[in-house]
């Protein structure tokens, strides 16, 4: 999901009544334009929009970029979404990468175009190019008063050579400002199309009744009863249960429920999560992959007269986006075509037209708006059971998962036990930081292979948030222990930052107190020592730029400041991806041992801001969802199956519950911008955890708090 | 099956071959066509279905089709440039928007009931919605200011 590959552009023009540029964002690949910007007579500027909307805000943010070089009217940029082909690859949404992998290509596609309909318009008023200016789909001769929209210019435009390296702007308008959500009117007015929107005519739904125990199987089913509900159509076998085909959703939820299923519970009716954490408390003596590896630890330890350990103790939990799973798809003639919520288009096309047997170019993928994402949409299982049910049909067929089904049968954000250890020195700094996490791959999508198991580099990217403790101490050892479940596991939102920040931010915490220190100045302190650039694995981390947000929060946040009796307040940092620079402030009040968050301030450095209400958008999210986690439900299982089933049993943070959060944007000077809606996740855990430390006393080492 | 007669956004609508506990939720979306009301739950927990029934914020999921007959409700549908739409633009509440329309109808039914709440009539009124997103911070500024738009009259 991190891919690290520059990206670069080759640019071809269609000619025609309009101006077409596609464009090639991928270094590794022959060409194929994945990115188009077509400018029609009309004037109307058409983007394709290669990301998936999820709430993140692409649709509006991706256009910006395109329409700030364009110098676009930006109430005339129309958007289309990207339907996945051999040569529209890279559809796939994650890693907080939209606006950081495509804010270049979008530029110089923008200023591509630009260039050429400059270079009509001096053509066609016979004046020099440079005597030319744009605005707002305008190209202006100030001295002759002259102005020609892109519209008129489209035509000729599109017949002239397309430049190899268009002059990108110094100074940005629309980029940096201010900008509402393009879909909001669609939103509030009930418009939005959602995958389980997707209606077609002749739509048949569908429902399925999976075993309940992970990995179990249906030994055999009677669907008599079912097929007696009215408004049930057939009832099918599919690889993962049995789907009540009915002509409306609640025909297809009664049939379901009259099914008599047998089911076979298979190897692992007897698992418990509660086991397998321990497990992993078992492992914790093992060795394991070392991620890094700095400084001498065995002197330090024979030396040292105060070591500090602790384990951290994280659980698994559920996406639980409100929109279920759902998928539509229609099976004929040979084609299939696919509406999904999905964050994964690509792969959508390309596993169901394996399972179909079927060449790619025969599926086609509309992506819908999708009602939450948070990674378990770049699952393509949900769009397998669409195309399995539907290809026993020749009507379209949606097949939509319960609320249970998803908290359910969906894939997992990993348990993990960190076992933490440091030593400090008479004058209270860390001379030594051990932090090994015990933990599982992915594999829900892919299966986990014997060599990346070896490999520090897979074992660096799964502990994101280990091996890039960004602070200046002699002796730091990190490691990954692997232990193995059937349980599926995929990403979840900032991935696997927020268990090991969590336990790398609060071990900090404890740290400080055992050595007497404040934990924003030792902090400063050890992110004040050289080199100022912190190299771990490929990443590069900017202690310089840490501290700045540090100081920002605390200053925001009013760090230092008295507070009464039962309540606290509390501090974490992190850098995510070794480029978005987050810290929190985080004030609480305890009372009989109920926590009730009062305040969050936020300082972040995610490069070159592009929308700053996209930022403090994605802080809210990101802080809430921490919250959530650290607060309310996690995922237990139990013989074999997931105990809850819903939000009354896996419960989320409430609007009562929800604090007031502040975000202060630092660093939007740079001239790149970086990822935003998972980087703020992670540390809100560990400053929650730390005011609740600082209120009561009590150190939190195990979530959810209980 | 029977046949039932309801007023939905003002219109009048007669629907035959439903049977009499099919939620209200699913004769709007998969009958009616009206699919701004959303599912995300069926048990009355997470609030996408809220609808109005009169004046009355309810669960779309928790109201059978027999129950329903001869009522008037409104969705989101049936809203027209209302002030609660107005002020969830102006705050640019949404994310990813799923959970949007339950939460501006509950909002529509805190304010006829009360057209000046105070923040704790709010976390009152709308902490029954879930928001993955984490949308909450900008709902109670939007309700706040669809009062002062006269979200209430």
């Amino acid at each position: 999901m991190t891919t690290t590959r520059r990206h670069f552009l080759k640019l071809t023009a269609v000619c025609g009544s309009a101006l077409a540029l596609g464009f090639d964002a991928s270094a590794d690949e022959p060409f194929a334009p994945n990115l188009w910007v077509r400018i029609d007579a009309d004037g109307t500027v058409t983007l394709t929009v290669t990301k998936v909307e999820m709430g993140q805000g692409v649709r509006t943010s991706l256009p910006m970029i395109l329409a700030e070089e364009l110098d676009a009217d930006w109430e005339r940029v129309k958007l289309v979404q990207g339907i996945p082909s051999a040569k529209m690859r890279g559809l796939g949404t994650g890693g907080s990468w939209s606006i950081r992998g495509l804010f270049t290509p979008l530029r110089t596609a923008g200023a591509a175009a630009r260039e050429m309909l400059v270079a009509a318009a001096a053509a066609k008023l016979a004046v020099d190019a440079a005597s030319l200016r744009t605005e707002k789909g305008f190209v202006i001769h100030d001295a002759t008063r002259q102005r020609l929209s892109y519209g008129e210019l489209a035509s000729a435009a599109a017949k002239l050579p397309v430049p190899a390296s268009p002059k990108l702007k110094e100074k940005f308008t629309l980029v940096g400002k201010r900008t509402k959500r393009v879909d909001g009117k669609a939103i509030v007015s009930g418009k939005a199309e959602y995958g389980l929107d997707v209606r077609l005519p002749g739509m048949l739904y569908a429902s399925i009744e999976r075993p309940p125990v992970m990995g179990g199987t249906v030994k055999r089913f009677d669907a008599t009863k079912a097929k007696q509900v009215p408004g049930v159509v057939s009832v099918v076998q599919v690889s993962r249960g049995v789907a009540a085909i009915a002509r409306d959703s609640w025909a297809a939820l009664r049939g379901r429920e009259a099914l008599e299923i047998e089911f076979d519970g298979g190897p692992h009716a007897q698992w418990s999560s509660a086991d397998y954490i321990w497990s992993l408390h078992e492992a914790a003596t093992k060795e394991g992959i070392s991620t890094r590896s700095a400084g001498d630890s065995k002197t330090v330890l024979a030396a040292a007269t105060k070591v500090i350990e602790a384990d951290y103790v994280y659980p698994f939990y559920a996406h639980a986006p409100v929109e279920p799973m759902n998928t539509v798809a229609w099976v004929r003639d040979g084609k299939c075509e696919i509406w999904s919520p999905t964050q994964a288009p690509n792969d959508v096309q390309d596993r169901c037209a394996q399972l179909l047997g079927m060449a790619a170019e025969n599926v086609t993928v509309h992506t819908t708006l999708v009602g939450g994402g948070f990674g378990r949409r770049l699952g393509w299982d949900y769009a397998l059971d669409a195309v399995e049910v539907a290809k026993t049909s020749d009507q379209p067929v949606q097949v939509f998962w319960t609320r249970a089904d998803d908290m359910q049968h969906g894939f997992f954000q990993a348990p993990s036990v960190h076992r933490m250890k440091a030593v400090l020195g008479d004058d209270g700094l860390p001379l030594l930081w051990h932090h090994k996490k015990v933990s599982t791959y992915h594999n829900a999508r892919r299966p986990v292979t014997p060599a990346q198991i070896q490999d520090p580099e897979y074992n660096r990217g799964s502990s994101w948030g280990v091996y890039d403790v960004p602070y200046a101490i002699g002796a730091i050892e990190t490691s990954y222990v692997y232990v193995p479940t059937h349980v599926p596991i995929g990403p979840w939102r900032a991935v696997f930052a927020p268990s090991s920040v969590f336990a790398r931010e609060t071990f900090f915490d404890e740290i400080a107190v055992a050595a007497g220190r404040d934990p924003l100045a030792l902090r400063l302190e050890l992110l004040s020592a050289a080199p100022e650039i912190v190299e771990a694995g490929s990443l590069k981390i900017s202690r310089p730029r840490l501290r700045r947000v540090l100081e920002t929060v605390a200053a925001k946040g009013k760090w230092g400041e008295q507070l009464p009796k039962g309540r606290g307040r509390g501090l974490a940092c992190n850098v995510y991806d070794g480029v978005t620079h987050v810290a929190y402030v985080v004030d609480v009040s305890v009372r009989n041992d109920k926590v009730r968050v009062d305040k969050v301030v936020c300082a972040i450095d995610c490069g070159l801001v592009v929308n700053p209400n996209g930022v403090e958008q994605q802080v809210e999210g990101g802080a809430i969802w921490g919250l959530s986690s650290a607060l309310k439900g996690a995922i237990t299982i139990k013989d074999g199956r997931v105990e809850q089933s819903s939000f009354a049993d896996f419960d989320v943070l409430r609007l009562d519950e929800t604090p007031a959060i502040e975000t202060h944007i630092v660093g939007a000077d740079s001239p790149t911008p970086y990822g935003v809606g998972e980087p703020t996740v992670a540390p809100i855990v560990p400053a929650l955890v730390n005011a609740i430390y600082a209120a009561t006393g009590k150190r939190v080492r195990t979530l959810p708090i209980r | 099956m029977p046949a039932y007669k309801l007023t939905v956004n003002g219109r009048e609508h007669h629907v035959d071959d439903v049977p009499a506990d099919m939620p209200l939720l699913w004769l709007l979306r998969d009958r009616l066509g009206m699919t701004g009301t959303k599912y995300g739950c069926g048990a009355g927990i997470c609030g996408a279905c809220t609808i109005l029934e009169g004046n009355d914020a309810v669960r779309a999921c928790q109201v059978t089709a027999s129950e329903a007959s001869g009522k008037r409700y409104t969705t989101i549908e049936g809203l027209n440039d209302h002030p609660c739409q107005r002020a969830w633009l102006e705050e640019d509440v949404a994310q990813c928007g799923y959970c949007q329309a339950g939460m501006i109808m509950s909002a529509c039914a805190l304010l006829k009931r009360k057209p000046k709440p105070s923040a704790a009539d709010i976390d009152e009124a709308l902490s029954d919605n879930v928001c993955r997103c984490g949308t909450y911070p900008r709902i109670k500024r939007a309700v706040q200011l669809a009062a002062k738009l006269g979200g209430g009259r």
